[in-house]
C-alpha cells in the first residue's frame, strides 16, 4: 500500500510524472453529454435573452417575427437546458466516484485541505499544483455553486413562463414563487443570474487551460473522449484516498 | 331616508332613465366581469328587484382619484345607475351635510344598517404612533375604518392605496401606511388595485353582488378575476408590434408617432394584470399606452416600489445608485472577469519560466 501524502500547504511539485501514464475513463457518457447540452443552450438562451431584455434589432415595417421567434427560441433551449440538468442530476446519484455528488459536497476535511491549496496556487502563493483523477475540490464547490444558480434559473424562469402560458400545471408547480417575491424582481434574478454564467465560463476556459498544461493528461480532450491520460502512481493514490474517505 | 325600501326599478324610472338604456347598462356590466350575454336578463331582473343597499364611501389617505374617477365617468352611465342602484348615505367628497352632521349619517348606518351595508374605502391607513396623521372628527382613520368596515356586509377597497397602502406606502412610508384588509384584518375586503380603480369594475362588482348575493370570484390578493386575470400585454393593440420587433427607441420618434411597442420605453404591460385595454376610460375612449406611454403597471401589487423606475424595464440592483441598470454592472463584473483572468494568465505563464528545471530522472515503472 502506497502511503497518503499529505496534502498541505507547501507540498512539492511533482513536475513531470513519474510514472507511464494510464488511460482512465473518467467522465462518463451522460456527463459528457449534460456537460455540452449545459453549454450550448446557455449561449442561445443567453443571447436570446438578452435581446427580449434589450431588443436591440429594431424591425422597419415588413413582415418581421422578431421578438416572437426569440422568445419562442428561448423557451425551447430552455426545457433542452432544464432536460440536461435533470440528467446531471441524476448521474450525481448513478455515476462514477469523480462525478459523485460525493465528489461536489465539500464534507471531509480532505477537501477543505484541497480548496487551500487550490486558493494558495491560484494567488500565487505556492508554486505547484496538486494534480487531481476528478475535479479539485474548489472547481467542484464552484460547480456546486453553478448548479445552484442554473437551478434559480430554471425556477425563475419556469415563474415567468407560467405567467405567460398559464394552463393548469405549470402555475400549481410554480406558482408559489410570484407570490413570494414580485415578478419585477423574479425578472431582475433571472437576467442578473446570466453574467454569473459570462464570468464562469471565463474562468472555466481559462483554468480548464491552465491545470491541462500543468498536469498534462488531456483534460481538454477529456471532455469529448471521457479519457484522461493519468501518470499510473497517481491514479492509485487517488483510489487509495477515496477508499480512505 | 334610511333605510330605503324603494327598488331600483321605480328609482330609474322617477329619473327618467327608460328601460333601453338600464338594459344597454346591463349588457356592459356582464361583459365587464366576462359572463356569457345570456345572463344580462337575469341581471336586469334581479336589479330592477333589488333593494337598494347602503353604502358609505370612506376617504383616508388618498387624493379623491377613486371618487373623481367614479363621479366623472359617463360609461357605463354609472353616474345615473350605480348612484340609483345604491343609497349613497355618506362620501365626504360629494355629501350635502358637513361636520357633526354628516358624522352622525354615518354612525347611525353603522348601526342600523349592521352587516347589511357595503363600505367602500378610499386612501391608506397609517398605524404609525397609533394613526396619528389621518383623523376625521378627532378619530383616527385606524379607529373608523375598524369601526365602519368591520361592521359591512362587504368592503371594498377602491384604488391602490386602500388595497395595499399605494403611493402613501411607498419607501419610506413615514406614517406607516397599510391597506383595508392589514388595517382591518377581519374584514370581508374585495380590492381593485389601479391608480385610480375603473369605474366600470367597482360597478362590476356592485352588479354581481346584487345579482348573486355574493363577491365575484378572486385571485390570491383578493382582487376580482374577471378584471385582474389577464395580463395587459396579452390584450394591448400594440402586441403585433412587440412580436414583430417593431419598438419605439425614443419619445417622438417614427416608431412613437407609428405607434409601435413602448417594451423599450419600460412599458410593464407584460408584468401587469388589468382589463384596462378592454374597458378602457373616459368612455371607452383610450387608455394609457393607446394614448403613447408605457403601462406603469399601476394595478400591480405596490407598484410604486416594484414597478419602477418607470421607464426601465428592470429594477435597480439593490446596493447600487438609481443611473445604473442592471445590465451595466452585469457587463461589468463580466469585464472585470475577464480582465482578471489575462493578467492571471501573464502571472501563470511567469511562474512556469521561474520553476525550476524537471528532475532528470526517468519515470520509474513502464
Ligand atoms: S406597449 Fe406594452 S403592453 Fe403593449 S405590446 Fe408593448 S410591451 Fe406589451
Amino acid at each position: 500500500m502506497i502511503e497518503l501524502r499529505q496534502y498541505a500547504w507547501g507540498e512539492v511539485h511533482r513536475p513531470e510524472a513519474t510514472s507511464a501514464p494510464v488511460r482512465v475513463y473518467v467522465w462518463e457518457l451522460p456527463v459528457r453529454v449534460s456537460h455540452w447540452f449545459i453549454f450550448l443552450p446557455i449561449v442561445v438562451l443567453s443571447f436570446t435573452g438578452y435581446y427580449m431584455h434589450n431588443p436591440f434589432i429594431v424591425a422597419k415595417g415588413g413582415t418581421t417575427f422578431m421578438m416572437a421567434t426569440m422568445r419562442f427560441i428561448h423557451v425551447v433551449s430552455g426545457f433542452v437546458f432544464i432536460a440536461a440538468f435533470l440528467l446531471r442530476m441524476y448521474w450525481f446519484f448513478q455515476g462514477n466516484s469523480w462525478s459523485n455528488w460525493r465528489a461536489f459536497l465539500p464534507l471531509r476535511r480532505r477537501q477543505w485541505r484541497g480548496m487551500g491549496n487550490m486558493v494558495a496556487y491560484y494567488s500565487f502563493l505556492r508554486k505547484d499544483l496538486v494534480h487531481h483523477v476528478g475535479h479539485n475540490a474548489l472547481a467542484a464547490v464552484t460547480y456546486l455553486l453553478m448548479f445552484t444558480f442554473m437551478l434559480i434559473e430554471i425556477l425563475t424562469g419556469l415563474a415567468l413562463y407560467s405567467q405567460v402560458r398559464g394552463g393548469s400545471v405549470l402555475p400549481v408547480l410554480i406558482g408559489w414563487l410570484p407570490r413570494l417575491i414580485d415578478i419585477q424582481h423574479i425578472r431582475l434574478l433571472h437576467f442578473c443570474i446570466m453574467f454569473s454564467f459570462f464570468a464562469f465560463v471565463i474562468h472555466h476556459v481559462y483554468s480548464a487551460v491552465l491545470v491541462s498544461w500543468e498536469e498534462r493528461n488531456g483534460l481538454i480532450e477529456s471532455i469529448f473522449t471521457g479519457y484522461k491520460f493519468v501518470p499510473g502512481d497517481e491514479l492509485e493514490e487517488d483510489a487509495a484516498v477515496r477508499k480512505a474517505d | 331616508m334610511l333605510p330605503s325600501n324603494q327598488t331600483l326599478s321605480g328609482a330609474l324610472q322617477q329619473k327618467g332613465v327608460n328601460r333601453r338604456r338600464f338594459v344597454k347598462f346591463c349588457t356592459a356590466m356582464v361583459a365587464t366581469l366576462a359572463l356569457p350575454p345570456r345572463y344580462v336578463a337575469q341581471v336586469a331582473a334581479a336589479l330592477e328587484k333589488a333593494r337598494k343597499p347602503v353604502l358609505v364611501w370612506l376617504q383616508f389617505q388618498d387624493c379623491a382619484g377613486n371618487s373623481e374617477s367614479i363621479l366623472r365617468s359617463s360609461h357605463p352611465s354609472v353616474l345615473e345607475v350605480v348612484l340609483d342602484l345604491l343609497s349613497w348615505e355618506y362620501h365626504e367628497l360629494v355629501m350635502a351635510g358637513a361636520g357633526h352632521q354628516a358624522e352622525a349619517a354615518l354612525e347611525r348606518v353603522v348601526r342600523e344598517e349592521k352587516g347589511k351595508f357595503i363600505a367602500v374605502v378610499e386612501g391608506a391607513i397609517p398605524l404609525a404612533d397609533g394613526g396619528v396623521y389621518c383623523t376625521i372628527g378627532g378619530r383616527t382613520a385606524w379607529d373608523i375604518a375598524r369601526h365602519v368596515c368591520g361592521s359591512a356586509a362587504a368592503t371594498i377597497a377602491a384604488g391602490d392605496c386602500a388595497w395595499d397602502g399605494g403611493l402613501v406606502r411607498a419607501n419610506p412610508n413615514p406614517t406607516g401606511a397599510v391597506g383595508i384588509e392589514e388595517a382591518v384584518p377581519g374584514a370581508k375586503v374585495i380590492n381593485l388595485g389601479g391608480c385610480p380603480q375603473n369605474p366600470a369594475n367597482t360597478a362590476a362588482v356592485l352588479v354581481h353582488y346584487l345579482t348573486f348575493g355574493e363577491l365575484p370570484a378572486m385571485d390570491q390578493f383578493n382582487r376580482p378575476l374577471f378584471a385582474y386575470g389577464r395580463i395587459i400585454h396579452d390584450q394591448c393593440e400594440r402586441r403585433a408590434n412587440y412580436d414583430a420587433g417593431r419598438f419605439v427607441q425614443e419619445w417622438g420618434d417614427e416608431g412613437h408617432r407609428k405607434g409601435w411597442c413602448l417594451y423599450k420605453m419600460g412599458c410593464k404591460g407584460p408584468q401587469a394584470t388589468f382589463n384596462c385595454p378592454s374597458v378602457r376610460w373616459n368612455d371607452g375612449t383610450s387608455w394609457p399606452v393607446k394614448a403613447g406611454h408605457g403601462c406603469l403597471g399601476c394595478a400591480s401589487h405596490r407598484f410604486w416600489d416594484t414597478r419602477s423606475p418607470f421607464y426601465d424595464r428592470l429594477p435597480t440592483v439593490p446596493g447600487f445608485g438609481a443611473d445604473v441598470t442592471a445590465g451595466e454592472i452585469g457587463l461589468g463584473v463580466t469585464a472585470a472577469v475577464a480582465g482578471a483572468t489575462v493578467i492571471h494568465g501573464i502571472a501563470s505563464a511567469v511562474r512556469d519560466r521561474m520553476r525550476p528545471p524537471a528532475s532528470p530522472e526517468p519515470p520509474t515503472k513502464a
